[in-house]
C-alpha cells in the first residue's frame, strides 16, 4: 500500500469536518448520516492500517530537521484503531443526543477536526509535527466546551485552554532540550539516558503528556467541564481521546525517547504523581453529588493507575498501565454515555433527584453496571486484569506504599460507584422525575457495545494482551524474559488478588454503613467519610477551589497586577500625568505670554537673536 | 526644459488675470493644475539624466544673445523641484473646490504661480544675487496671498510678516554685498573658489551670522519665528499649506544650506550654532503648540518645531544626517501640506477651526478624519508612516556623531509632538458628536482627493521607505555632502 495512505486518517476527517460545517442547520438527517458513514470509513481505515502495522511517510518540509514525517507501527496503529472506534461510537450516540443542539454545525465540525488532529498526533514522527497537532487539539477542546451553552462554559473553556497551553508549553521546552542535546527532531531517532539536562527534558515532556491525560495537578478543568460541556464531549475528550493520546505519549517518552530505569528518580516522580492522583481524585469523587462530576473525578483518578503502571518501569507494570488506558477509555466512555442517557430522558444528573431507574431504563442500567464493576476492578472484567497487573508491577518496584495507594484507590472507587449506581438505578423510585422510558437505540447501542467489550477484554484478556499490548513491549525486555501476562491473569487465589477482593468487600461495607447512617438515602452514603475530622476541612478547602492551581494562579496574577498597578504604575503615571504636564504647561504659558502680538517686540527678538548668533560665530571662529 | 520651471509659471501667471475676465473658474483651474502637472512630470523626467551626469549648467539664450541668467541643477535642487511641484499640485487640486469661499480664482492662481516660479528660481539659480531676487519674488507673492482674505486679521498678519521679512532680506542683501566685496564675484562657483584662497575668518563669520538671521527668519527658526504663527493661519488653507509646506523650506532651509554647504563650506562652528538653534526651535515651538485651540495655529507652531528637526539633521554635517534632514523635509512638506489642507476641509465643513467647538467629527466625515490621522501620525513619527523613518534617521545620525544630548531632545520632543497631535485628534474627531454638527457633510471631491493623495504618500513612502531612500534621498544628500566640490564641478 502506498505511504500516502498514512495521510488519509488526517485529511479525510478534516474534509468531512468542513463539509459538516457547511451543511445548513435546518437540514437534519443528512448531517447525521454523513457523519456516521464517515466515522465508519475512518474506523475501516483504522482496521486496515492496523493490519498493515508498518508504514512510513517522509517528505521535506521546513528544513532544519523539521520534516513531514509520519510513522505507523505497532503502538500507533493500535491507538489509531482505538481512536477511530471511539469516534464511531460517539458519532452514533451524538446522532440522537445532540441533534437539536443550536450549534450542531460547529459540534460535528469540531469533533471531526479533533479526530483529524488526534490521528495526526499519533502518526507524527517528528516533534514539530507532533506539537502542531497537539496544540491544535487545544482549540477544538476549547470550542467543544463552549458548546455546553452554560453561563460558565466560556470560563471553563478558557481554563482548559490555559492549563493545556501551559502543559504544552512545558512539552515544547522539553522538546527543545531534546533537540539541543541530540540534534534531531525525528521521534524514533531519540533515545536518551534521563540524566542532567535530559532529566529536565524528561520532566518537561512528561508534564505535557500527563497534562493531556488529565493527571493531578493539571486536572482542575475536567470537573468543571463535566457540568459546563456537553456530555458527549466528556465521553469523547477527557474519557477516551485525551487519555489515549496522553498515555500514548507518556509511554513513548518513558519507553522510546528516554530510558526509564526501575527505581530511578524519574520513575519515582511518575510513581508519586500516579499514586497521588489515584488517592486524591478518588476522595474527591467519593463525595460528589452529581453523576457527571463524580465520573469526571474518576476519569482523573484512573489516570493515576496508568501513570503508576508506566512509572514502575517493569514490563508487567507498563503493560498494565497501557492495558488500563484502553480499558479505562472503554468503561469511562460507557459510563459517561450512560450518564448522558439518563440526562437525555430525565433532564438531570443530580444524584439526589434520581433513583430506581433500572426498571424503566434496563439497558442503560445494565451497561452502567458492567462498566461500573469494570472500573472497580471486579473479577472477571477487564478492569480487574489491568489493575492486577499494575498492583504486581507496583509491588515489584520494592516500594509497597505505591501498591497500597492503588488499593486505597480501589476501595473508594468501588464505594463511590456503589453510591452512584444505588442512587441512580436502584433503590426506591424517585418522585422528582416523571415516568420515563429507555433511550433510543443509537444511544443505548454504544453503551452496550462498550459493556460487552469490557466483558470480552476481561474474560478473553488473551485477545487484547497478545494482539495489542505485548507487541508494543516486544524488544523492550531482557532477552529470554517471558512476555506473557495472560497466564493467571484471572487467578483469584494469589495474595495480590486476595487483597484486591478484600478492598472490594471493605468498600461494600463502607457503603452499607453510610447508607444506614444516612437514613437509607443512597446519595448520602459517603457522608460519614465526608465528615471525618481532618477530611472535612480538606474537603471544604477543596470545594472552595483552594487546591486548584489554576484558580490560585489567577488569584496570584490578580494580586500581582494590583501590586504593580499601585506601586509601579501609579507613581509612573503620576510623573507623566502631573509632573510632566505641569512642567510643560508652565513653559507653554510662559512662552505664550511672550507672544503678545507687538511688532516691536518681535523685531527686538530678531535683533537680539542676531546678536547672539554673531557673538557665537565670532567666538567659535577664534 | 529646465527653464520651464521658472518661466512657464511666470507666463501663465501673467495671462491668468486676463483670462479671469473671460472665465471665472474653469479655465484658471485647469490651466494652473495643468501647469503644475507638467512641471511635476518634467521634474520626474529629469531624474535619470541628472543622476547619471551628476549636474547641469545652462545659460539662457535670448535671440542668440547670452543673457546673464544661469541655472544649475544637481541632485539636491532636483529633489527640491520635485517636492515643490508635487505638493503645489496637490494644493491647487484642493483649491478647485476650496476657493469658492473667496472668489477671484484667477488672481489667486496668478499669485500662487508667481510664488512657485520664485521658489523654483531660488532653487535653480547658481549665484547669490539671483538668490536674493527670487527670494523676494516668492516673498512678495506670499505677502499678497496671506492678505488674500482682506480681513483685519489677515492684513495685520501680512503686515507683520512683511515688516519682519524685509529686515531679513536687508541683512541677506548686506551679507551678499560684503561677500561681493571680498571675492569680487557673485556666482557660487567664483565665490567658492575665491573664499578658498582668502582667509577671511571674522568677516565671513559676520556674513554667516547675517545669513543665519535672514534665512533663519524665512525658515522661522526660534527666535526669528514670531511672524509665522500669525501669518500662516491667516492665509487661506491652500496658502497656509504652501507657506508651511514649501516656502519656509525653500527660502529658508534650502537657501541657507545651499550657501553653507556649497559656497562657504560647513565648519564645526557653523554646525554647532545651527544645531543649537534647531534644537531650541524644536522644543520651544512644540511647547507653544500645546497651548492653542486653533488648529491652524497649532499646525503653524508645529511647522517651526519640525523645521527645527530638519535643521538639526542637516547641520550635523554627516551624509546620514543630511539625508535624514532632506527626507524629513520631504515628509514634512507632504504631511504638513496635508494637515493644512485638512484644516481647510474642517473649516469648510464646520465653519470653525476652534478645537473646543469641534468634537466627534470622525463618524460624520471619515475621509477628513482618516487623512488627518495619517498626517498627524506621520509628523509625530509613528511607524510605519514616513515621518517615523526620517526622524529615526536623524536620531541615528545624531547618535553616530556622538550628539547624545540632541538625540535625547529629538526623542523627547517627538513625544510632545505626538501629544499635541493626539490633542487635535481627540478634540476634533473622537469623543461624542457635538449636536451642532449633526447635519454636516463630507468635504467636496477635489478637497478629499488632494487629502487622500497626500495621505497615501505618507503611507506609501513609509512602507517603501528603503528603496525610496536609497534611490532618491541619498543621491540628493550626496550632492550636498560633497560640499564646495559639488559647486566647483557644475558645468564640467
Amino acid at each position: 500500500m502506498m505511504a500516502t495512505t498514512l495521510l488519509w486518517p488526517i485529511i479525510f476527517p478534516a474534509v468531512i469536518a468542513l463539509i459538516l460545517f457547511l451543511i445548513p442547520r435546518r437540514i437534519k438527517l443528512i448531517r447525521e448520516v454523513l457523519a456516521l458513514l464517515s466515522s465508519m470509513v475512518i474506523l475501516y481505515l483504522g482496521f486496515s492500517l492496523f493490519s498493515l502495522k508498518n508504514l512510513a511517510l517522509n517528505a521535506d518540509w521546513l528544513g532544519m530537521g523539521i520534516n513531514f514525517d509520519f510513522r505507523l507501527y505497532q503502538f500507533s496503529a493500535f491507538i489509531l484503531l482505538a481512536l477511530s472506534g471511539f469516534l464511531f461510537l460517539i458519532t452514533l450516540y451524538s446522532s440522537i443526543k445532540m441533534k437539536d443542539h443550536p450549534r450542531i454545525r460547529e459540534y460535528y465540525a469540531y469533533v471531526f477536526l479533533a479526530a483529524a488532529f488526534s490521528n495526526g498526533a499519533v502518526l507524527a514522527n517528528n516533534f514539530v509535527l507532533l506539537i502542531f497537532f497537539w496544540e491544535a487539539l487545544l482549540i477544538t477542546t476549547y470550542a467543544l466546551i463552549t458548546l455546553g451553552l452554560k453561563p460558565t462554559s466560556h470560563r471553563t473553556a478558557v481554563k482548559s485552554l490555559i492549563i493545556g497551553g501551559l502543559c504544552d508549553f512545558s512539552m515544547i521546552m522539553g522538546i527543545g532540550l531534546v533537540w539541543a542535546s541530540t540534534g534531531t527532531l525525528t521521534m524514533d531517532a531519540v533515545h536518551l539516558e534521563p540524566q542532567g539536562l535530559a532529566a529536565a527534558a524528561f520532566i518537561l515532556m512528561m508534564i505535557g503528556a500527563i497534562g493531556k491525560a488529565g493527571a493531578m495537578p493539571f486536572h482542575t478543568w475536567i470537573p468543571d467541564a463535566a457540568l459546563d460541556a456537553p456530555v458527549t464531549f466528556m465521553a469523547f475528550m477527557p474519557a477516551s481521546f485525551e487519555k489515549l493520546l496522553g498515555i500514548y505519549l507518556l509511554a513513548r517518552i518513558s519507553l522510546d525517547f528516554f530510558e526509564l530505569k526501575v527505581g530511578s528518580a524519574m520513575a519515582m516522580v511518575l510513581l508519586i504523581i500516579g499514586a497521588a492522583t489515584i488517592v486524591l481524585a478518588v476522595f474527591m469523587a467519593l463525595i460528589q453529588k452529581d453523576f457527571k462530576k463524580l465520573l469526571s473525578f474518576h476519569a482523573i483518578s484512573q489516570v493515576g493507575y496508568m501513570i503508576l503502571g508506566i512509572g514502575t518501569a517493569i514490563p508487567i507494570g507498563i503493560a498494565g498501565g497501557i492495558f488500563h488506558m484502553i480499558n479505562h477509555a472503554m468503561y469511562k466512555t460507557g459510563l459517561f454515555l450512560s450518564a448522558g442517557s439518563v440526562e437525555h430522558r430525565t433532564g438531570t444528573t443530580e444524584l439526589k433527584k434520581l433513583g430506581g431507574l433500572a426498571k424503566e431504563m434496563p439497558w442503560t442500567a445494565f451497561g452502567f453496571s458492567v462498566c461500573a464493576l469494570a472500573i472497580s476492578g471486579v473479577w472477571p472484567l477487564n478492569g480487574f486484569v489491568s489493575k492486577e497487573m499494575v498492583f504486581h508491577g507496583a509491588l515489584e518496584t520494592g516500594y509497597p506504599i505505591f501498591a497500597i495507594a492503588a488499593w486505597v484507590g480501589a476501595i473508594f472507587t468501588f464505594a463511590s460507584f456503589l453510591k452512584a449506581g444505588h442512587s441512580v438505578f436502584f433503590g426506591p423510585r424517585s418522585t422528582e422525575v416523571p415516568k420515563t422510558r429507555e433511550s433510543q437505540w443509537p444511544i443505548v447501542l454504544p453503551i452496550l457495545i462498550l459493556a460487552i467489550l469490557c466483558i470480552t477484554f476481561g474474560v478473553y484478556n488473551k485477545l487484547p494482551l497478545e494482539n495489542f499490548i505485548q507487541p508494543i513491549l516486544a524488544g523492550r525486555v531482557e532477552p529470554g524474559e517471558h512476555l506473557d501476562f495472560t497466564s493467571g491473569a484471572l487467578n483469584l487465589f494469589t495474595p495480590v488478588a486476595g487483597v484486591s477482593m478484600l478492598c472490594l468487600l471493605i468498600a461494600l461495607g463502607l457503603h452499607f454503613y453510610g447508607w444506614k447512617r444516612s437514613g437509607k438515602k443512597a446519595y448520602l452514603a459517603s457522608e460519614p467519610i465526608h465528615h471525618l475530622p481532618v477530611l472535612k476541612q480538606l474537603y471544604d478547602l477543596s470545594e472552595a477551589r483552594f487546591f486548584d492551581i489554576y484558580e490560585q494562579g489567577v488569584k496570584f496574577l490578580a494580586w500581582l497586577s494590583r501590586v504593580l498597578f499601585k506601586f509601579i504604575d501609579r507613581p509612573i503615571d503620576f510623573i507623566y500625568e502631573k509632573v510632566v504636564v505641569s512642567v510643560g504647561r508652565f513653559f507653554t504659558v510662559l512662552f505664550q505670554k511672550a507672544h503678545n502680538g507687538q511688532y516691536a517686540n518681535y523685531l527686538a527678538w530678531t535683533i537680539g537673536g542676531l546678536m547672539v548668533v554673531l557673538w557665537a560665530m565670532l567666538k567659535l571662529l577664534q | 526644459m529646465v527653464f520651464s520651471f521658472i518661466f512657464l509659471p511666470l507666463v501663465i501667471a501673467a495671462c491668468l488675470p486676463l483670462i479671469g475676465k473671460i472665465s471665472k473658474k474653469v479655465i484658471p483651474d485647469v490651466l494652473t493644475n495643468a501647469t503644475l502637472g507638467f512641471l511635476l512630470i518634467n521634474s520626474i523626467l529629469l531624474i535619470k539624466p541628472i543622476f547619471s551626469r551628476g549636474s547641469l549648467l545652462q545659460n539662457i539664450n535670448w535671440f542668440g544673445e547670452n543673457v546673464n541668467l544661469q541655472i544649475a541643477l544637481d541632485g539636491f535642487n532636483l529633489f527640491m523641484l520635485f517636492t515643490i511641484s508635487l505638493v503645489s499640485l496637490c494644493i491647487t487640486l484642493f483649491s478647485i473646490d476650496y476657493l469658492k469661499h473667496y472668489g477671484h480664482q484667477a488672481n489667486f492662481y496668478a499669485l500662487l504661480l508667481v510664488m512657485v516660479a520664485g521658489m523654483n528660481g531660488l532653487v535653480l539659480v547658481p549665484d547669490l544675487f539671483s538668490v536674493y531676487l527670487f527670494l523676494e519674488v516668492a516673498a512678495v507673492a506670499s505677502y499678497a496671498l496671506v492678505a488674500f482674505g482682506l480681513g483685519p486679521e489677515e492684513l495685520e498678519a501680512s503686515f507683520k510678516y512683511l515688516m519682519l521679512s524685509v529686515v531679513a532680506s536687508a541683512f541677506v542683501l548686506l551679507s551678499i554685498t560684503v561677500i561681493f566685496g571680498l571675492t569680487g564675484s557673485l556666482s557660487f562657483q567664483a565665490v567658492a573658489r575665491g573664499l578658498q584662497d582668502l582667509n577671511a575668518g571674522p568677516v565671513l563669520g559676520v556674513c554667516l551670522a547675517f545669513f543665519i538671521m535672514g534665512f533663519g527668519l524665512k525658515a522661522a527658526l526660534v527666535p526669528f519665528h514670531a511672524w509665522l504663527p500669525d501669518a500662516h493661519p491667516s492665509a487661506p488653507a491652500p496658502i497656509s499649506a504652501m507657506l508651511s509646506g514649501l516656502l519656509i523650506k525653500v527660502s529658508g532651509v534650502y537657501a541657507l544650506f545651499r550657501i553653507v554647504y556649497s559656497v562657504v563650506g560647513m565648519t564645526p562652528a557653523l554646525s554647532r550654532v545651527l544645531m543649537a538653534m534647531g534644537a531650541i526651535s524644536i522644543v520651544v515651538a512644540a511647547l507653544l503648540a500645546l497651548g492653542h485651540n486653533d488648529i491652524k495655529r497649532m499646525l503653524a507652531y508645529s511647522s517651526i518645531s519640525q523645521v527645527g528637526y530638519i535643521i538639526l539633521g542637516l547641520a550635523i554635517g554627516t551624509p546620514l544626517g543630511i539625508a535624514g534632514g532632506l527626507f524629513h523635509l520631504f515628509n514634512h512638506a507632504v504631511a504638513k501640506g496635508l494637515l493644512f489642507l485638512n484644516s481647510g476641509s474642517i473649516q469648510h465643513i464646520t465653519g470653525t477651526r476652534n478645537l473646543n467647538e469641534l468634537g466627534g467629527l470622525g463618524k460624520k466625515v471619515p475621509i477628513t478624519a482618516g487623512t488627518n490621522l495619517v498626517g498627524a501620525l506621520s509628523i509625530a513619527g509613528v511607524p510605519p508612516l514616513a515621518g517615523f523613518w526620517s526622524k529615526l534617521i536623524i536620531i541615528i545620525a545624531l547618535v553616530q556623531a556622538n550628539h547624545f544630548g540632541y538625540a535625547l531632545v529629538a526623542i523627547l520632543a517627538s513625544i510632545l509632538t505626538l501629544w499635541y497631535y493626539l490633542l487635535i485628534q481627540r478634540k476634533a474627531f473622537f469623543g461624542p458628536l457635538n449636536d451642532r454638527w449633526q447635519q454636516i457633510k463630507e468635504a467636496p471631491f477635489w478637497m478629499n482627493a488632494a487629502n487622500i493623495i497626500l495621505a497615501l504618500l505618507c503611507l506609501l513612502v513609509g512602507i517603501f521607505f528603503s528603496p525610496i531612500f536609497k534611490t532618491w534621498i541619498a543621491p540628493a544628500a550626496d550632492a550636498l555632502a560633497r560640499g564646495v566640490q559639488q559647486v566647483l564641478m557644475w558645468g564640467i
